[in-house]
């Protein structure tokens, strides 16, 4: 495919990657309060941890440039213990009347949206920038 | 190409007074015109016996080289962008639009060189 | 001959500093990319790579301008703001974006005139 647009491969990988962290993200917030899961135990929040993969293009005037190219390298589970609340009445309370929930912490996955959101922008407007640069090259032989 | 066989025909066919004119180092266009304009004159005059047709077809062959060497570079640099390498766009286009400037030049050369040619002959009755 | 009808120092500049933003912007689009990615250091053009591009400017030397070629190199001065060693501060990268696809506006508009100028001249018609 011809390749108009500079550095389009990096970008919209990093979209891809800050999607799916998004997606994370609210996946946790919706389930903070699942103090039930179908393994019987409440929700464990996930994050997603970033890598960058190394990829090499070769210029034709022999110049060779390496692509950092960010992905997400995998999804795991946060192990820190969430918080007990003392909840006689509730269906999933243990004997001494204590649920256990989720260790999503909803400020700090707020505050995690916001970066996630303002990467994800950020991206955006390289995009756009990459395109504007493209449509100037375009226009260097106009006349008329 | 019909436009270059006429070019060199008219190289080696024309007898020129022009001796060993120099290239001209200027980068605007004007300097080959009033080369020309100068050739067209001298030429009418009366020709000063016939001095080398070798420099002025040596001007031609060297134009019509500029020429083909700025059309491979174009072609060249279409051809590494559609097929994917990393050939960066402005230069491709800045590539075909110095292609374009040189084939018209060469086309104005012709036209010009073709009329001077034309006016020597109906002169020479 | 034809050589020399491209010969115009501003032209080949010109040309160079469009390369130059070009490759600059594939950078700094690298750097937001992975402004998230530990360990990342971030990219923009050689210093070195900056100086010999205003020499070869202001010395209006086609020979010099012809052979520049652009480079691209860590940033020996961004310093890291993070514990994980990434030196990508994004409101930085999206300043320089902005100012770097203006300057590409710009020496695109320098190329274009150029060529219309040499259009004007050998064929008179614009």
């Amino acid at each position: 495919m011809i390749d108009l647009i500079p550095s389009l491969p990096s970008t919209t990988a990093a979209l891809d990657a800050e999607s799916t962290r998004l997606q994370i993200i609210s996946q946790n917030i919706a389930n903070a309060n699942t103090t039930h899961n179908v393994d019987g135990r409440p929700y464990q929040r996930q994050q997603v941890v970033f890598e960058s993969v190394l990829q090499h293009a070769q210029g034709k005037d022999g110049s060779s440039t390496t692509l950092a190219v960010p992905q997400v390298s995998r999804i795991e589970k946060d192990t820190r213990p969430g918080t007990a609340a003392y909840q006689p009445g509730h269906p999933d309370a243990d004997a001494n009347g204590m649920v256990q929930f989720p260790n999503v912490n909803i400020y700090e996955e707020m505050a995690d949206m916001i970066v996630a959101s303002r990467t994800y922008d950020a991206n955006v407007a390289a995009f756009k920038n990459g395109r504007s640069i493209a449509m100037q090259a375009l226009s260097i032989g106009k006349h008329g | 190409m019909n436009t270059l066989s006429s070019i060199q025909a008219l190289g080696a066919g024309l007898p020129t007074p022009l001796a060993n004119k120099a290239e001209p180092q200027a980068s605007t266009v004007s300097i080959p015109a009033a080369e020309l304009r100068e050739l067209n004159a001298t030429t009418s005059a009366g020709s000063c016996g016939g001095a080398s047709e070798t420099s002025f077809s040596n001007l031609l062959g060297n134009l019509v080289e500029g020429v083909n060497a700025k059309q491979a570079a174009a072609s060249q640099a279409l051809a590494g962008l559609q097929s994917g390498q990393n050939v960066p766009l402005h230069q491709t286009m800045i590539a075909v639009e110095e292609a374009n400037l040189s084939f018209q030049l060469m086309v104005e050369v012709r036209n010009r060189l073709l009329e001077s040619y034309q006016e020597l002959m109906r002169m020479q009755v | 001959m034809i050589d020399a009808l491209f010969n115009d120092p501003g032209y080949l500049g010109a040309k160079r500093m469009l390369d130059a933003t070009v490759a600059r912007h594939e950078a700094i689009a690298s750097n937001i990319a992975n402004a998230e990615t530990p360990h990342y250091q971030r990219l923009d053009l050689a210093p070195s790579f900056r100086q010999e591009l205003e020499r070869a400017v202001a010395s209006k030397d086609p020979a010099q301008l012809r052979s520049l070629h652009t480079r691209i190199a860590v940033d020996p001065r961004a310093v890291s703001a993070n514990r994980d060693g990434n030196t990508v501060n994004l409101e930085h990268e999206l300043v320089e974006m902005s100012r770097n696809t203006l300057e590409n506006a710009v020496q695109t508009q320098i190329v274009s005139a150029s060529l219309a100028k040499l259009r004007m001249a050998i064929t008179g018609k614009s």
